[in-house]
């Protein structure tokens, strides 16, 4: 796809294509570029304004309960003896979820050849990136002296002290970090072209200034490209374990502990695939909004939708799958520990967090069964609210219901979260949207070139016959 | 910098610590002392200089005088005092009239942890909670520091001058001076107030405790012609019934009986025996959670069943009520002369003496009538004397010495005090009473004092002052009585005269003996007493309790005969319908150290309530008032923490419920001691004023009540919740208990069953594993509880926070369940809901070798030491909270606020120098009182050895157990008694099957029942 021409002959628009187009209406490249452009070109309107100051206060709230946070105590929250971990980490866990669906639409689709992926995977990855941004804001203020964050990484100190190396919070950061680092780096070298394309459209002096210096003197050419694709390339490869990664790391948390709920061999699998199903759900949910709001609809097809909504049955499958099999392995066991905790999940105190998880994560896809309900959008856009509440209960109930009942009766307690933690949470939303308000409006949210290059005629090797490719005068694609 | 810390650094010997407290050049036979033992043998070198300014400076900046040592000879042999290191002082504390022997550990001069003195008769060596807490009032910010005179703060001496005048004008009107004090246990102060009344006869004294107890010393005037109360020796016992008595928890004899019981409670297949506890009562004790058989009993057929207990006939008793006593009796018959029956001491005169009668019939050797506690003399009598005299306006001032009537006194007694004009407070805070008195005098606490105090039989300790008074010039109750007198009439005891030259004037042996009676802090022979006198205070004006004699059984052989008449005692009127029982609080007693943190925040043995009084009432009881919609579990939970008014003939108040398995029904019980009002901020706003309802102080406390439900919730803190009752932990082998039967018959097996069951052939075999063992080359510290002889009395608990540097967090974080104690006594109940049994599990951090904490510590923080300790590095903690939540055992603590730094001055001096105070976001725990095992290697490496000895390094928990549950140790040391205790066949581990290898061994409660076990609850 190095190289992407016009289309010889507009009028062939007639043609009824075999498959689905991934772009409607047919349009010339200039159009795409138009398209996305004009997004960046336009006037900051006052509803945008209005909504980015709504999702900066919501940011600032949070923030502000963050510092009341470190400045006070942990006691601030209401976490307690035998639980230990509760809003603070089923928030993290649920947004390094959220930031699967991102590197897994831009590697793993990517080596699978899926084209489909190019009219989501720019914001699906830029949503990892803030997704992640949030984690790791939960992981590291959620110590009782978060100001000693650094003594997590081995670096030679003074003190002559070492991580522990045996712990599966070491090996987080490690994750944790790495996943950030290439998953920024992935976005941003899939964002030069792009960026490229920007600068020569805007006609703004200081965008342009910003998005030369951002487009790294991108040109274009054959050379760039040639090299580009190979990065792209290696980093997709790079990428790909950590999509499995990751959330295994993050999953061993739970497994390395010794509480009948957490001690479970299924968690890496299980937890991948609720990853990937939670951030299809957020990127579906932010999706359907950007789709109407800027008008995308001509990328962000049905058939985009629809093909995330398969994704989103099967892992909704497979994480329900999960489910039963912890209920039957506890039973299988024979471990008296591991058999009540789980009756306790389903009956205990924390009863009604189970049951909300169990039907948002395994009811409520099913009806994606059916292919006109994939693509009703309504629908979709509820599921996919849906199925974030669940996952977010999902990792609620794994970390809080095994420790409020564990071994000893007699140091049982019960965990609800205070306005503190809530407010935190609020704020990781604030965050989480204030950056993505900030991306749609100032960054290409449709990848430009990819999606150039799924248009019919864009590559050499397409069905129809093509004249040798045509370069612009500037050596760039119009 | 003060001038007495130069003193103290330049060596020129100062003599006593009444010349710093008076500025007195008279110190009489002290000065020699003095001489003996001069602060610095050697002079000043350059580091201890510094050392000394630094911690002057330190203490003047914590706005505080800097703490003397007192000349005073040590029990250890260092005599001087080395900075750094810790010395111990003897002494003794008086629960009222109960003298314990205490060891002060005092460091730069400041106590810091108070256990019990090995050499004292009444608790050899252990601790109550009390005791140990009473160390935190020394240091409570809210005692008051300064005199006052009505709004005006005045001169001691101003104060006192003016209480003077107060008692001339009395003396020249023939009216009564009344010194109102507490009831005590020493001579010398018994003596001085007789000598007092003597010198000026208008000034009587009339001992009011809180909580009286006539009926005790009526019914052994009757039965054994002892005007007090006769204590029974449990460890004599095979065989103990106690009416609801409470004899091991709610009680200043607790320590004496925990001591004794403990000792007979921990049978072996080789000498399977052991006493069996018989308790019927209508509350839920902590002695009926020991008991090996329980009955519930309404107060209606307590008499009842003393009656059948007593050979009479079953008139009144219901059938359940026959069984059960009919039961206890042929036990009773069966232990012949091993057999004792322990009647509450709030029971009726004739419950009383049924009681007796059953010990005197079969001769009990438990019960000796020489064994009385000192000063338990009927007092109603001059108290209402006093209260008459009082309302015809006969007294014309009255002095409050330490009580405080305005809170526990009936409303009668309060109408006729508030007719008194003149009233002057003596007291260590500004109580209720003393806001009501016109005259207020801070007084010393007790290790501020010197006093003396003598037990059941006829010890005779010295109470040593440890520290001077914080606040400066403050004399004790007698000083300030003796400064009085002499105001009034010069030629009392000397101008300059103070209590600690009265209790040395008294001393007729030699001076050796008294340096050797400082030392050891008792003196043991009752033949050579020293001490002339006795302790029982004058009861009033015309009654003639004192004696010379010299044990204190005889004091009480004068007394006057009772007003009741002799014989025919009346039965007790007890309604049948609701009652309300009130009871002392568990660790409060009757509200006096209602201000301690350390004690408002130790849970109730058996509810685990904290910072509250409550409603104590029976699930069907519970149901039948309306406050839950059933006998279920789940439903019974809803009654808890609803308000009801409980109104008595005497008053009502508000108490949230709390439902209490095993209590009688139609019974209400709830504590005394909560509900002050004055007196400090800790205790503001802690539970209600239960003696307002109450029955006057002498009488049976069962009233009838009235119950209204209120709209509203009160929160209760409890550090164990309800969920132990349901939920299914039916199948939890976590606390494990066996028959006596089992024990016989070697049936041990039921204690090393659990999932998986490769773990069947015993708990001292290891699972396998793929790595190598680690091997402990040197020490291997571990420790062995045994949950036989452990009674909940919570010692432990108190001795650890004072050792450790535990927080006091507060009722809002223990509702949040972040209470920070290191060890916790966990509650199991037994059986079904109606009249369950109870496991006292001993819960504290397992030290385990495969320790689930250390390896998730991402920063290595808790790490595994070579001699087997878990160790906790608070310095490289950064919070994750990763290892509590791994913990199986949930002990380790978690700073979650900052709750040390904001401590109150001078509290901060109660803390222990050895163990870091830890800040916020921190994780702690027991860590095996870890200084206390580097000061035994110190001592070891000084003497030239390689290991500790055993019995060198005693953690505070177990010095401080009146049960001698705890055993720590090496146990690389084959012949230490861990290694021997490890090896008992009662022992288990808990959560053996998760392979974390704990070092604590438990060793399982035995029940004296017949039955096999079958099946382990908990």
């Amino acid at each position: 796809m190095s190289v992407v021409h016009e289309h010889q002959d507009r009028s062939t628009s007639g043609y009824v294509p075999i498959r689905e187009p991934l772009v409607l209406g047919n349009p010339t490249m200039r159009d795409i570029t138009a398209r996305i452009g004009s997004i960046v070109e336009s006037k900051i309107s006052a509803k945008y304004l209005l909504t980015l100051a709504f999702t900066a206060s919501m940011a600032a709230w949070g923030l502000f309960a963050l510092y009341y946070t470190v400045a006070t105590g942990i006691g601030v929250w209401g976490l307690n003896n035998p639980v230990g971990w509760g809003w603070d980490i089923t928030n993290f866990v649920f947004w390094i979820g959220i930031g699967h669906a991102g590197t897994l639409i831009s590697a793993i689709l990517f080596l699978f050849r899926q084209k489909w992926r190019t009219a989501i995977n720019r914001s699906a990855e830029a949503m990892t990136i803030f997704a992640v941004i949030c984690a790791l804001m939960m992981v590291l203020t959620h110590t009782g002296r978060p100001w000693l964050f650094y003594w997590l990484m081995p670096f030679p100190n003074q003190m002559q002290m070492w991580i522990n190396f045996r712990s599966p919070l070491a090996w987080d950061v490690f994750a944790v970090n790495t996943y950030f680092a290439v998953s920024a780096l992935f976005w941003f070298v899939g964002l030069i072209p792009d960026l490229a394309t920007l600068r020569n459209y805007v006609r703004g002096p200081i965008a342009k200034k910003i998005y030369s210096i951002l487009s790294l003197g991108w040109t274009g050419s054959t050379r760039h490209w040639h090299h580009y694709e190979i990065a792209y390339l290696i980093l997709a490869g790079i990428s790909t374990p950590l999509v499995l990664s990751v959330h295994s790391v993050v999953s061993f948390d739970f497994t390395v502990g010794i509480m009948p709920g957490w001690h479970t061999t299924i968690f890496p699998p299980y937890f991948v695939a609720g990853a990937i199903f939670s951030g299809f759900a957020m990127v579906m949910t932010l999706m359907l909004i950007a789709r109407e709001v800027l008008d995308l609809k001509q990328f962000i097809t049905l058939k985009h939708l629809d093909n995330m909504n398969k994704i989103i049955l099967a892992t909704g499958m497979m994480v329900g799958y999960a489910y039963a099999m912890e209920f039957f392995i506890a039973w299988y066991s024979g471990n008296p520990w591991e058999s009540w905790i789980f009756v306790n999940r389903a009956f205990g105190d924390y009863a009604w967090a189970y049951w909300t998880m169990v039907t948002c994560n395994v009811v409520s896809p099913q009806v994606y069964w059916f292919k006109k309900l994939r693509r009703h959008i309504p629908l979709m856009f509820v599921i996919s609210i849906f199925v974030n509440i669940g996952m977010w209960f999902e990792r609620f109930t794994i970390i809080v219901t095994s420790l409020h009942h564990d071994f000893l009766p007699a140091s049982w307690g019960y965990y609800s979260p205070t306005w503190v933690e809530i407010s935190i949470f609020i704020g990781t939303f604030g965050i989480f949207l204030t950056l993505f308000l900030l991306f749609a409006k100032f960054v290409p949210v449709i990848a430009i070139a990819e999606v150039k290059a799924i248009m019919p005629g864009a590559q050499p090797a397409h069905h129809h016959a093509h004249a040798a490719p045509v370069l612009t005068e500037k050596g760039q694609h119009a | 910098m003060s001038d007495r810390s130069v003193h103290a650094s330049d060596g020129s010997p100062w003599k006593s610590i009444e010349q710093l407290a008076h500025g007195s050049q008279d110190t009489g036979e002290f000065a020699q002392e003095a001489e003996m033992a001069p602060l610095h043998e050697n002079s000043v070198t350059r580091r201890s200089f510094m050392a000394l300014v630094s911690a002057s400076m330190a203490l003047t900046a914590a706005a505080c005088r800097r703490p003397e040592t007192k000349l005073v000879p040590t029990v250890k042999s260092v005599q001087t005092v080395t900075p750094g290191m810790p010395l111990e002082y003897a002494s003794v504390f008086a629960n009222r009239n109960v003298a314990y022997g205490v060891l002060v550990k005092s460091r730069e001069g400041r106590p810091v942890h108070i256990k019990g003195n090995n050499l004292h008769p009444s608790n050899r060596g252990a601790s109550s909670p009390e005791m140990i807490a009473s160390l935190l009032s020394l240091y409570d910010p809210d005692r008051i520091r300064r005199a006052r005179v009505n709004r005006g703060q005045v001169s001691f001496d101003g104060a006192v001058t003016k209480i003077a005048e107060h008692i001339a004008e009395a003396q020249a009107s023939g009216k009564r001076a009344v010194v109102l004090v507490d009831e005590h246990c020493s001579p010398s102060y018994s003596a001085l107030q007789t000598a007092i009344t003597a010198a000026i006869p208008a000034i009587s004294f009339v001992t009011m405790p809180a909580i009286v107890n006539d009926n005790v010393a009526i019914a052994n005037q009757q039965s054994y012609g002892v005007n007090g109360e006769i204590v029974p020796d449990l460890s004599k016992a095979k065989v103990i019934v106690c009416v609801d008595a409470d004899p091991l928890g709610a009680d200043k004899l607790s320590l004496y009986h925990t001591v004794r019981f403990a000792q007979s409670r921990t049978p072996s297949k080789d000498n399977p025996t052991m006493s069996k506890l018989f308790v019927a009562e209508a509350q839920y004790s902590l002695t009926g959670a020991n008991a090996d058989e329980r009955v519930r009993l309404h107060p209606s057929q307590i008499e009842a069943f003393l009656g059948i207990l007593s050979g009479g006939s079953s008139a009144g008793a219901t059938t359940e009520t026959t069984a059960a006593a009919q039961r206890a009796s042929a036990a009773l018959k069966a232990a012949g002369a091993e057999g004792v029956v322990v009647a509450g001491r709030h029971l009726s005169p004739r419950a009383q003496m049924m009681a007796a009668s059953i010990n005197k019939a079969s001769g009990s050797a438990a019960v000796s009538a020489s064994n009385v506690v000192p000063n338990s003399h009927e007092k109603w009598s001059a108290i209402a004397t006093l209260q008459e005299d009082m309302l015809a306006g006969n007294v014309h001032v009255l002095i409050t010495a330490d009580v405080n009537p305005e809170y526990s006194a009936s409303r009668e007694f309060k109408a006729a005090l508030a007719k008194v004009k003149n009233r002057a407070a003596i007291n260590l805070h500004e109580d209720e009473t003393a806001r009501q008195c016109g005259i207020s005098i801070p007084a010393a606490h007790w290790l501020e004092s010197w006093g003396d105090a003598v037990t059941m039989d006829g010890t005779l300790s010295l109470q040593q002052p440890l520290i001077a008074p914080l606040n400066d010039g403050i004399p004790s109750v007698q000083d300030t009585l003796i400064a009085l007198v002499n105001k009034v009439s010069a030629g009392f005891l000397g101008e300059t005269a103070t209590y600690a030259d009265y209790v040395k004037s008294r001393w007729t042996g030699s001076k050796a003996d008294w340096t050797l009676a400082l030392q050891n802090g008792v003196v043991a022979s009752v033949g050579a007493q020293p001490l002339t006198g006795t302790v029982a205070a004058q009861s009033n004006s015309t009654s003639t309790t004192q004696s010379n004699g010299t044990g204190a059984a005889q004091t009480n052989a004068t007394t006057t005969a009772q007003t009741n008449g002799a014989g025919s005692m009346a039965s007790a009127a007890i309604p049948s319908g609701m009652v309300l029982m009130t009871v002392p609080a568990h660790h409060l007693y009757d509200g006096r150290q209602a201000n301690n943190g350390w004690l408002q925040e130790l849970p109730d043995g058996v509810t685990k309530i904290t910072w509250d009084n409550v409603a104590l009432i029976s699930p069907k009881t519970a149901v039948d008032l309306g406050l839950a919609p059933g006998l279920g579990a789940k439903e019974i939970i809803k009654a808890n923490e609803q308000i009801i008014t409980v109104t008595t003939a005497h008053g009502g108040i508000d108490l949230p419920v709390y439902v209490q398995v095993g209590m009688a029904d139609n019974v209400i019980v709830t504590q005394l001691g909560y509900g002050r009002t004055q007196g400090g901020k800790v205790l503001q706003g802690v539970g209600s004023n239960a003696f307002n309802v109450a029955a006057p102080g002498h009488a049976v406390q069962y009233v009838a009540a009235k119950i209204e439900k209120q709209a509203g919730r009160h929160k209760i803190a409890t550090t164990q919740n309800h969920h132990t009752l349901d939920d299914g932990n039916g199948q939890r082998t976590v606390a494990r208990w066996i028959s006596l039967d089992d024990v016989k018959d070697g049936n041990f097996k039921s204690l090393t069953d659990h999932f998986p069951g490769n773990l069947q052939e015993g708990y001292k075999q290891k699972p396998l594993s793929i790595t190598p063992e680690y091997t402990y080359k040197g020490h291997r510290w571990g420790m062995v509880i045994d949950m036989s002889s452990c009674t909940g009395c919570s010692s432990c608990i108190s001795a650890c926070q004072s050792e450790n540097n535990i927080p006091v967090v507060g009722k809002d974080q223990v509702m949040k369940g972040r209470e920070m104690h290191w060890i916790r006594l966990d509650r199991y109940y037994v059986g079904d809901m109606t009249n369950p049994a109870t496991i006292v599990e001993p819960m504290l951090c397992q030290h385990c070798e495969n320790a689930p904490c250390e390896n998730v510590c991402p920063v290595a923080a808790t790490t595994h030491s070579p001699e087997g300790l878990n160790e906790m590095t608070y310095n490289r903690c950064v919070g994750t909270r990763y290892c509590s939540n791994n913990c199986p055992y949930k002990v380790r603590r978690f700073n979650f606020l900052n709750y040390n730094t904001e401590t109150r001055s001078p509290l901060e001096l109660a803390f222990n120098p050895d163990v870091t105070v830890r800040m916020r976001g921190v994780m702690e725990k027991c860590t095996f009182c870890v200084q206390r095992l580097h000061e035994a290697k110190w001592k070891a490496r000084d003497d030239g050895r390689q290991r500790i000895n055993d019995g060198e390094a005693i953690t505070a928990c177990q010095e401080a157990c009146p049960a001698g549950a705890i055993i720590f140790g090496d146990a690389n040391d084959p012949k230490s008694k861990i290694s021997e205790a490890k090896q008992n066949d009662r022992g288990f581990r808990v959560l053996a099957e998760l392979n974390v290898r704990p070092a604590v061994t438990y060793l399982a409660k035995v029940q004296n029942t017949a039955s096999h076990t079958t099946t382990n609850h908990s």
